[in-house]
């Protein structure tokens, strides 16, 4: 690892060797793989990657208490890092249902959802879940993760082909790994590369899409995907993870803002974006959950959500559905940090969401960026390759309806004075 | 032999193509695994050298590979990737006598033409081979950096396997923004891949110029 001990540490540990390096190791051993991935990361972890899991002594709200990776001291900082994108999960109504699961559950589930880990309130959270989105079902997944994987993996088997945007989330990539289908990846909200990939294949399809993409906020232009995959034949999924409960008319999502509830054959989300909370879901036809039941193993093999967990969700969905103007709010903030980032010449790429990139397209640099910013006083991580493609380093920012305009100016400040030192930005 | 073997360049250009696993396997012998970029889809190379020096002097040459997992070992430098070139080809004779002897890489057996062609921040580097056209590569800059990278190069010959590490030194540009080309022509060149199923624009894009590419002496493996 000579590279490493060149005069600029930081510049030669993240530009000669990032986590790709690492995949593979030499011999008949697995622990050979440890070696050489801990003499690099012994390296980089004061350089940048202590930035990663800082843990959280408070609410992930608008400000929160973080302990600093490198120093162990505490600091109060702005937080524009964590989801909880309509500022719900600390809500006095949300902690109360909470508690007063706890009291009457006690803390899980003990017990896979298809045998003893059923409790009324998560039959009651699913009947909500499917009335909001508009369905007659849904089904409950432990994460957002399990969800993917467990309703990809129970539909789709060996012979049928799965296409997905590149840019899909692990848990589509995974999901379609264990259906052992042929995967087929399209470039990146690219409808004629869909078209071209789709042609002349035979057999059962699956075009999956996410509402919102998460490392770079933009929306899927699903209209166009839509109408390509029904004139191949093929059923489409949207992940609305990040767009469940914010996007269209009622908060159903990105489907529902286009107009295509109907026409997108399989709708999943999260519970813990816009709520805050944990778990997935899969909404669709009473005979879908049905089956999903009897072969989503990543959901049939695992304990089910902890009821002071799904207590909190119904509390949140309730909120969601009560107060509206939520949602009215987190677009305001974002339009007004459009705006702001706009006039100062920061690039957020093609972000038209609350999930918003500062691109610092500096894989060497971007961890003093983020180091600086935190330093300032707001709560930030860094994003880098091999998570986006090389030169496209990120810090990521989740803006939530319960910033002020005060915290989005405050934090527009710090960012814009960072990257003009570094010279990121134009003075 | 000597201990190093240094071939000095003026521009070398490579692109990193996705193509199906099944497309690699067919081309790896069994003792080596394709690099997946995703589930199923794995990494197809061409790199196109324009080499001002060497013990062959002055000679054109376009490596077709495939990217492989590499060998690596606590306490050694880590390479940038391993490749499987599985087929080279050059504007000499005399280079190619000298790399099959040497490298025993699996060779194009005939000259071929290989021009290069600057335009602006673009490098296009179009192959022929018996006066048909083989590939059209074009590679686009993005921010020069000075680099020593090193690399690994699996070659294959009757059932002896052998390992060269190699060291590229030079300026290079290296990005993932789609900007570049490939066609590649319905050629006996081209019979190993699926031409339909090579993606036309690559992933990444690597152009070193005014370098040099630096051979450790060869390594058998153990591996049949």
């Amino acid at each position: 690892m000579e590279a490493l001990h060149k005069k600029d540490a930081r510049k030669s540990v993240f530009s000669d060797y990032d986590y790709s390096n690492f995949y593979y190791g030499a011999g008949e051993d697995p622990v050979n793989l440890l070696g050489p991935f801990c003499e690099w990361y012994e390296e980089a972890k004061p350089n940048g990657y202590y930035l990663y899991s800082e843990p959280l002594s408070s609410a992930p709200a608008t400000h929160v208490r973080v302990r600093n990776g490198k120093t162990g001291a505490l600091h109060d900082l702005l937080n524009l890092a964590s989801y909880n994108y309509l500022g719900i999960s600390y809500r006095d109504e949300v902690k109360q249902a909470a508690v007063e699961a706890v009291t009457r559950y006690g803390l899980g589930a003990s017990g896979s959802p298809i045998l003893s880990g059923t409790f009324d309130i998560h039959e009651e959270l699913a009947r909500e879940v499917a009335a909001f989105k508009g369905k007659d079902a849904a089904i409950l997944f432990p994460t957002g993760y399990s969800a993917n994987v467990g309703f990809i993996s129970s539909i789709m088997r060996s012979g049928d082909t799965i296409f997905c945007d590149q840019y899909s989330h692990a848990s589509i990539v995974d999901g379609a790994i264990l259906a052992k289908s042929k995967t087929v990846f399209f470039r990146h909200n690219n409808p004629l590369d869909l078209e071209r990939k789709l042609g002349g294949v035979r057999g059962k399809k699956l075009v999956v899409v996410e509402g919102v993409y998460s490392m770079d906020g933009d929306v899927c232009v699903l209209p166009d995907v839509v109408d390509v995959a029904k004139r191949h034949g093929a059923r489409v999924l949207i992940d609305e993870a990040h767009s469940t409960f914010l996007f269209g008319a009622n908060g159903r999502g990105v489907a529902e803002h286009f107009g295509l509830d109907k026409e997108v054959d399989f709708h999943l989300g999260t519970f813990s974006k816009s709520l805050g909370g944990q778990g997935g879901f899969v909404c669709g036809t009473r005979d879908l959950v049905d089956y999903v039941n009897a072969f989503g193993r990543s959901r049939f093999f695992s304990c089910n959500l902890a009821p002071p967990i799904v207590a909190g969700l119904r509390a949140g969905l309730r909120i969601v559905e009560q107060e509206p103007e939520l949602r009215a709010k987190l677009w305001s903030n974002v339009a007004y940090l459009r705006r702001r980032f706009a006039e100062e010449g920061i690039d957020i790429g093609k972000s038209t969401s609350q999930v918003m990139p500062v691109l610092v397209n500096n894989d060497a640099k971007v961890f003093a960026v983020a180091e600086k910013i935190q330093d300032r006083g707001l709560f930030l991580q860094p994003v880098t390759y091999p998570a986006v493609p090389k030169h496209r380093s990120r810090l990521r920012i989740s803006v939530s309806a319960a910033h002020s305009e005060e915290d989005l100016e405050q934090a527009v400040q710090i960012i814009v004075g960072v990257l003009r030192e570094e010279g990121i930005c134009r003075p | 032999m000597p201990s190093l073997t240094r071939y000095g360049y003026r521009n070398a250009i490579s692109g990193f193509f996705e193509f199906p696993t099944e497309n690699a396997r067919r081309i790896l012998p069994a003792s080596l695994e394709p690099v997946e970029l995703h589930h199923g889809t794995s990494i197809f190379s061409m790199t196109a050298f324009d080499f001002t020096e060497s013990e062959v002097g002055a000679y054109g040459e376009v490596v077709m590979s495939v990217i492989v997992v590499p060998l690596v070992k606590a306490g050694e430098r880590l390479p940038k990737s391993a490749f499987y070139p599985y087929l080279v080809a050059t504007t000499t004779q005399a280079a190619r006598a000298h790399a099959i002897e040497r490298w025993h890489l699996p060779h194009w057996m005939e000259d071929v033409d290989i021009r290069f062609e600057p335009a602006g921040r673009k490098l296009g580097a179009r192959v022929a081979a018996d006066g048909a056209p083989v590939a059209e590569l074009t590679i686009c800059d993005y921010s020069w950096d000075p680099v020593s990278h090193l690399y690994q190069s699996f070659m294959r010959d009757g059932d002896k396997s052998y390992l060269a590490q190699i060291t590229m030194e030079g300026e290079q540009s290296e990005h993932e923004e789609e900007t570049g080309r490939l066609r590649l022509h319905d050629h006996p060149f081209n019979k190993d891949l699926v031409l339909s199923e090579v993606y036309d624009v690559p992933f990444r894009e690597i152009w070193m110029r005014d370098g040099a590419q630096t051979f450790q002496p060869l390594v058998q493996l153990e591996t049949a």
